[in-house]
């Protein structure tokens, strides 16, 4: 027992960590690029993530399309059918556990649904959505 | 409560070498890390050397999406590819078959602009690909239950909403 907590916290810690330095390193960007960057906001957040936009293969989506918007159920790859795991790390503890992940993923899917990488403010706003909601 | 301390440090060290040490990953689970979250992991026996260089080389525009990742990853990936190409081994089965029958002028992208996929899989009518189930050609493990473990036969096709296909 005593283990199986020490585990959870030694992860939660981990875990913790490297999103938090993230976050921080997308919060000096932010600041750097907007003087009167007020810290990030779910409701911005949630706006990037549920619009749709003319993506990159030429069709209207938005983040749900393939994530849907309850972060707890698994998504689908709108184009190759392919499943997508939850996003929220409290079902699935993989996720928002490797920098490089989140930023290679991040990127990516900001350039397939806006065909441009996104600011700092916006990808801030988007994680901050992400993580308000489950 | 020294052991205690000590079993923290010890499990978090632990944990920061598993979340940082991708080395360990054989080049094998990075490709299918990187490239099969997306699709199916496709045996890499289907296309040649050549294919898999310029698939590499344009993976920022990789069938209408950014599908780039680290670039010493991606240095792996491309090895792993080109040394398990179709004119890299010794090739059996439908891999050869299929492999065999790209034109040498060619230098297919997709496993299903290769003739011999075409014309095996010319018959299978429109719906039965464009149903959700299924949604595109590329789709392979839809139908062909046993595609991850590189089992193409008939005996392991089975069409959603259709089921056994016999030629």
């Amino acid at each position: 027992m005593k283990l199986i907590s020490l585990l959870l916290l030694t992860f939660s810690l981990s875990y913790a960590s490297v999103l938090t330095d993230y976050l921080d390193s997308l919060d000096i960007q932010a600041k750097k690029d907007n003087q009167g960057f007020n810290g990030f906001d779910k409701k911005r957040g949630e706006k990037i993530f549920t619009s749709k936009h003319l993506g990159k293969k030429g069709k209207e989506i938005s983040c749900v399309s393939c994530h849907t918007n309850n972060f707890t159920q698994n998504g689908e790859n709108l184009f190759t059918g392919k499943l997508i795991k939850p996003l929220s790390p409290k079902v699935n503890p993989k996720r928002f556990v490797k920098l490089k992940t989140i930023k290679k993923w991040i990127k990516r899917n900001f350039k397939d649904v806006y065909k441009r990488e996104g600011t700092a403010l916006e990808k801030g706003d988007v994680i901050t959505y992400i993580l308000s909601k489950d | 409560m020294k052991k205690m301390i000590f079993t923290i440090l010890a499990l978090s060290i632990t944990l920061f070498a598993a979340n940082n040490n991708s080395n360990i990953m054989t080049s094998k689970t990075l490709y299918m890390q990187e490239c099969a979250s997306c699709h199916m992991g496709y045996q890499t026996e289907f296309l040649p050397k050549r294919s898999w260089i310029k698939m590499m080389n344009t993976l920022e525009d990789h069938f209408g999406v950014d599908a780039t990742f680290d670039k010493e990853d991606e240095e792996r990936v491309r090895e792993y590819l080109v040394s398990n190409a179709s004119d890299s081994k010794r090739t059996y089965g439908d891999m050869k078959k299929f492999s065999r029958s790209i034109s040498s002028k060619s230098t297919p992208l997709a496993i299903s602009e290769i003739p011999k996929f075409k014309r095996e899989h010319d018959e299978v009518p429109k719906r039965l690909i464009i149903q959700k189930e299924v949604k595109t050609i590329s789709n392979c493990m839809a139908c062909h239950t046993d595609a991850q473990k590189g089992l193409y036969k008939e005996r392991n096709i089975l069409i959603p909403n259709f089921g056994r296909w016999d030629d």
